[in-house]
Parts: C-alpha cells; sequence; structure tokens
C-alpha cells in the first residue's frame, strides 16, 4: 500500500509536468500547424531563470521565480514568434523542423552565455518542502503540488478551448483562416497570442521542474523528444490526447523504474512505437490526408 | 524487394529518364574533377590533413544516402543515426566479442542494419509526414538506449574502442585510398539508383502521392524500398567511421546526429544530387574551423542554418545555379554587344 501511493504521486506528478509543458506544443501546433523544437529551448530557460531568481536559497521568492521563469519563456517566445515563425506559417514540416532546430541551437549557446555549462539545483520552498500524510504515507507536498498545476492548465486550457471567444476563433483559424481574417480578427496577433501561450506553458513546466532535477545544458533536447512522443501517442493538436499521452510516459517512467530498471528508458519509446503502429496518428489525432 | 520494385515502375514509360540537362553534363564532369584531386590530396596532404578529409568522406557518404529518402524520397527520418551507428557497432562488436575480422563484422553490421530498416520502415511508412518524422526519431531513441544500456553487450556509455582494424588501414594512406574508393563506388551507385526509373518514380511519389497511386505505382513499397536502401548507405558510412576513428559509441545513434545529414543535405541543396556531397564537406570543414576557433559554434552553425532554411531554400546547389545564370546572363549581353 505505502509504495503504490508514492508510486500513484509520483507518476502523476511526473506526467502532469510533461503534461505542462506538452499542451503548450500541442496547443500551437493544433491552432497554426507549427512543430517548434525550440519548445524544449523555453523549458530550459524557465528552468534556468528559477535558479537565477532564487539563487539557492527558497522562500516566497519561490513563487516570484516560478512566474519569472515563465515570464522570460514567453518573452522568448514572443521573440522567436516574430522573427521566425511568422515565416514558417504554410511552410513544409522539413522546413519548420530545420528552423526551429536552427533557434534551439542558437539559444542553447545564448544560455550558455548567460547562465554558464555547469549544474545548478534549487530546492522547494519550505512550504511544499515536507511530506503530507495520505492514508500514513508521507507524499511530498511538491509532488502534490505539481499535480494541482497540472490539472489547473487542463482545465484553463479546456475552458478557453470550449468557452471563449479566443477559443472559438483559434479552432475556427485552423479550419478557414480567410474567413477569419475577413471577419476583422488580426490573424497575426491571434497566431502571435498562441505562440506565447505555448511558450509561456513551457517556461512554466520548466520552472515546475527546478526543484525536481539539477539543471543543466542539454535538457533542452532531452525534453523535447519527450514532449514529442507525449504529442504523438496523444494525436498531434489534441491537448486532451497530450494529457493521456502524459499519463502513459509517467507511468512507463515510474514502473519501469521499479520493475525493469534496464528496459526502463527504452519503455516510453517502445510505447509510441506501439500506440503508432496500431494508430498512425495517435490516440485521439485525425487521420492526415 | 529492389529489383522488384523497377519492374514495378518500368512499366510506365512516362517515368523514364529524360534527356540529360547540360547542367547534369557538368555535373559529371566536376564530380570527375573532384574524385582526381581527391586522389592526388593522397598523394600530397600531411596525414593529419588526410585524416580529417577522411573523416568528410564518410559524411559525404552518410549525407548522399540520407539524400535518397530526404531529396528524392520527400521522407524526413530520423532513424539515419540508427544505421550509421549500428553499422560502427557491428565492427566494435564482431572485434569485441568474436574477434571477427573487419569484413565480417562490417558485413554483420550492414545486414543488421537492412533488416531492421525492413521492420522500422514498415512500421514507420504506414504513418505520414511529422508522424513519419516522429516514429523514426522514437525508433532512433530506442536503439540508443539499448546501446547506452546493455552494458555486457555494447560497454555502454563508454563505447567501445581499440585495435579493431588492420594495420594498413590505420595508415593514413591506406585508410585514406580505402575510404575514398568506397564513396566513390557507393556514391557513384546511389547516383544509379536516383536516376533509374525506381528514383523518378520516388520523387513522382514526393510530388504527388495519389496520382503516383493513381498510376498504378506500389508507394508503400518503393518507399520501404528507398529507406532500405538509405539505411544500407547508412550503414556502410558508420563502418567507415568505426575504421577511421576505431571505436563505436552511443553518441552516435543519438537522434541530434540524425540531424547532421539532414543539414548536410539542406546545405548543399537536397534536391539536387551533388548537393549533399558538397554540404558534407562545406559542414565538416565549417564545423572543424568553428569548433577550434569560436567558443560559441553553435551560434553561429544556428543562424547559417537558419538563413538557408529561410532565405535560401535550394542550398548551395541553387547559389551554384543563380551564379550560372548570372554568367550566362554576363556572356549574352557581351555577346550582343559584340
Amino acid at each position: 500500500m505505502h509504495a503504490v501511493i508514492l508510486d500513484v504521486a509520483g507518476t502523476l506528478s511526473a506526467a502532469a509536468n510533461l503534461f505542462v509543458v506538452a499542451a503548450g506544443l500541442t496547443l500551437v501546433f493544433g491552432a497554426m500547424r507549427i512543430i517548434n523544437m525550440a519548445h524544449g529551448s523555453f523549458y530550459m530557460y524557465g528552468a534556468f531563470t528559477v535558479t537565477t531568481v532564487l539563487g539557492v536559497s527558497a522562500g516566497w521568492r519561490f513563487w516570484v521565480a516560478l512566474l519569472a521563469g515563465a515570464a522570460v519563456a514567453a518573452v522568448a517566445g514572443l521573440t522567436v514568434e516574430v522573427t521566425v515563425i511568422r515565416r514558417l506559417y504554410d511552410a513544409e514540416h522539413l522546413t519548420q523542423l530545420l528552423a526551429t532546430y536552427a533557434v534551439l541551437l542558437i539559444f542553447a549557446d545564448v544560455g550558455q552565455r548567460i547562465w554558464g555549462s555547469g549544474y545548478r539545483a534549487v530546492t522547494p520552498p519550505a512550504v511544499l518542502a515536507s511530506g503530507i500524510s495520505v492514508a500514513g504515507v508521507q507524499v511530498p507536498r511538491y509532488e502534490l503540488f505539481v499535480i494541482g498545476v497540472g490539472v489547473l492548465v487542463g482545465l484553463a486550457l479546456w475552458v478557453m478551448l470550449a468557452r471563449t471567444r479566443f477559443g472559438w476563433l483559434l479552432r475556427a483559424a485552423v479550419e478557414d483562416p480567410e474567413s477569419v481574417a475577413t471577419g476583422g480578427t488580426n490573424l497575426a496577433r491571434l497566431r502571435t497570442g498562441v505562440f506565447v501561450l505555448g511558450a509561456f506553458l513551457a517556461g512554466l513546466g520548466g520552472s515546475l521542474t527546478a526543484p525536481l532535477q539539477s539543471i543543466a545544458p542539454g535538457m533542452d533536447a532531452s525534453i523535447i523528444v519527450s514532449v514529442f512522443i507525449v504529442v504523438t501517442i496523444g494525436g498531434l493538436g489534441s491537448v486532451a490526447g497530450a494529457a493521456i499521452g502524459a499519463l502513459l510516459i509517467g507511468l512507463a517512467q515510474t514502473l519501469g523504474a521499479e520493475f525493469f530498471a534496464s528496459w526502463a528508458a527504452s519503455l516510453i519509446y517502445l510505447i509510441m512505437i506501439v500506440v503508432l503502429a496500431i494508430r498512425p496518428w495517435g490516440l485521439l489525432g485525425v487521420p492526415e490526408r | 524487394m529492389h529489383t522488384d520494385s523497377l519492374a514495378i515502375s518500368a512499366e510506365h514509360d512516362q517515368v523514364r529518364p529524360a534527356r540529360r540537362p547540360g547542367h547534369a553534363r557538368a555535373g559529371t564532369a566536376s564530380a570527375g574533377v573532384v574524385v582526381v584531386l581527391l586522389a592526388l590530396a593522397g598523394l600530397v596532404w600531411s596525414p593529419a590533413a588526410l585524416a580529417n578529409l577522411q573523416e568528410a568522406l564518410g559524411l559525404v557518404l552518410f549525407a548522399v544516402a540520407t539524400n535518397l529518402l530526404l531529396g528524392y524520397g520527400g521522407l524526413v527520418s530520423f532513424a539515419q543515426a540508427a544505421f550509421y551507428g549500428i553499422g560502427a557497432y557491428g565492427i566494435a562488436i564482431g572485434w569485441l566479442h568474436g574477434q571477427l575480422p573487419l569484413w565480417l563484422g562490417a558485413a554483420a553490421g550492414i545486414a543488421a542494419s537492412a533488416a531492421l530498416a525492413v521492420v522500422v520502415g514498415a512500421i514507420s511508412l504506414r504513418t505520414r509526414r511529422l508522424y513519419f518524422a516522429l516514429l523514426t526519431l522514437a525508433f532512433t531513441q530506442l536503439f540508443f538506449v539499448i546501446a547506452d544500456n546493455q552494458t555486457g553487450f555494447t560497454n555502454g556509455a563508454t563505447g567501445i574502442f581499440g585495435a579493431m582494424v588492420p594495420t594498413w588501414l590505420t595508415e593514413p594512406q591506406g585508410g585514406y585510398y580505402f575510404t575514398l574508393g568506397v564513396v566513390v563506388v557507393v556514391t557513384l551507385a546511389y547516383y544509379l539508383i536516383a536516376v533509374s526509373p525506381f528514383g523518378l518514380t520516388l520523387k513522382a511519389i514526393r510530388e504527388n502521392r495519389e496520382r503516383a497511386e493513381a498510376l498504378g505505382v506500389n508507394v508503400f513499397r518503393h518507399q520501404l524500398a528507398a529507406f532500405v536502401i538509405s539505411a544500407v548507405g547508412c550503414a556502410i558510412a558508420g563502418c567507415l567511421f568505426a575504421i577511421y576513428s576505431q571505436s563505436a559509441s552511443p553518441d552516435l545513434l543519438s537522434w541530434t546526429n540524425s540531424g547532421e545529414p539532414i543539414f548536410m543535405a539542406v546545405l548543399g541543396g537536397m534536391n539536387t544530387f551533388l548537393g549533399p556531397v558538397a554540404g558534407a564537406f562545406v559542414y565538416f570543414y565549417a564545423h572543424l574551423y568553428l569548433t577550434e576557433h569560436i567558443s560559441d559554434w553553435q551560434l553561429v552553425l544556428g543562424l547559417l542554418l537558419l538563413v538557408i532554411v529561410l532565405f535560401k531554400p535550394s542550398g548551395l546547389a541553387g547559389i551554384a545555379a543563380d551564379l550560372s545564370r548570372a554568367a550566362a546572363w554576363l556572356r549574352g549581353r557581351a555577346g550582343g554587344r559584340a
């Protein structure tokens, strides 16, 4: 029982963290048909920003750091959208992959200039540092906090897409961008808005990760692979699919590490291969022409 | 599978190669000159310069093999590094576990790559476009993790190092001429495939899949054949790497390593056969220079890639075509005045 509760908390918090990052990527793909490798850079910048704001001390500044991480990523996203992404609408996916990979390389070196090439680590704030008793088991509070943020982000995105004018315009802009533009909507600003929101979520995901792992260069390229897997399993463009994908990958990571340690790292790739072998467009995706 | 596909496409007269235009003949001539110059370089260049050139030649083959899929097939595969790495591991593992002679290890690695390519290709080609790219990425990561974790077989993250290559191949000229010979022969084979009815059918599928299907082309079998042929070339390039470096390590199979031949092909111009060859040389020497002299080499590389992708997607081949057009225009003007 003890181990099960810890496993469930571990799985859910890993899934929630992945979901926050993946939701940003899949949102951008769903609204703009843009696949963005530099999403990993936004994530890394979020995490590094947290270490800068905090130094190594925790406290009330953690909440500021969390938002600062997301905000820095959003600003980076705005810069990238205006300079690069605008030229990539309707481009081949190869062009998109290469151009955003180039952006990832550029951000990697700029990041090393700012934060150096060494490892950094931060601790969660005092309020979230200890455990909380769930059915007699001490579950880390920080894990529960991450789960809470993941659920909130999921709900907020659902409300935004299904219930707001912004969400309606977004979905309409995918189906028929010309009509939306004719209707008086500034399409360019709408797309910039979505991209910045996606980058914000990547930064928020990176900020959330900061107290859980050591922060180092290279985390941009490694997260983008995990996030690609999550969104592909779920179906590119589907936020609900990203949630399912994140849960599957979170589960595979937690259980894999426990039961088949030497094959654990292979498990997430095997899951993706099996899912796409059965459904070539992902679980909740739409078949492409 | 390959000859079978040839038979299928040969039924369609409209995909037979047309008479070769002037610039293709110019390409053949310049390729011949480059090969002669490379052969002469072996006689006069210093051992250190030859070692670099030998490494660059391996990358040329990696780029050419990748471009059969990318440029001709329109398929973005991130699995190329896996086949490259398995080629290198064939030699290294054969030497480590079986004391196999180099040739047997290389043959085993190439055969293993081809066999895996059939499986990876058959699963991945059921998906389309971005899903295909991302699924091949997952396969590459899977093989990377296996090479990294199965310590008993692959030595894990440390990799395999040692005297796995006969002495004559480790000498500067021996290794260089062997590599040059292999790269020239295999590149020529890829050229013949690219201009064959099979290569043209691949292009037709890239341009309009539905129309090719309607003409009776078996799209899946053509793409799978291209995937396997491309994997074999990547594996041979991997063997050349193992011969050059006397090592194999998991990094060879990382997905970022799959990005390199794609970058070389795009840099040189992926819609031409020789573009990726030029792209590989330029990339290799630019990379060598940048890593030696500039600490922020990724920044420069990224900017370069960005400029090409956004402003000159036809790459160096496109620039060369522009220049030759400009020269012809100037000549025409000079002729008109005279």
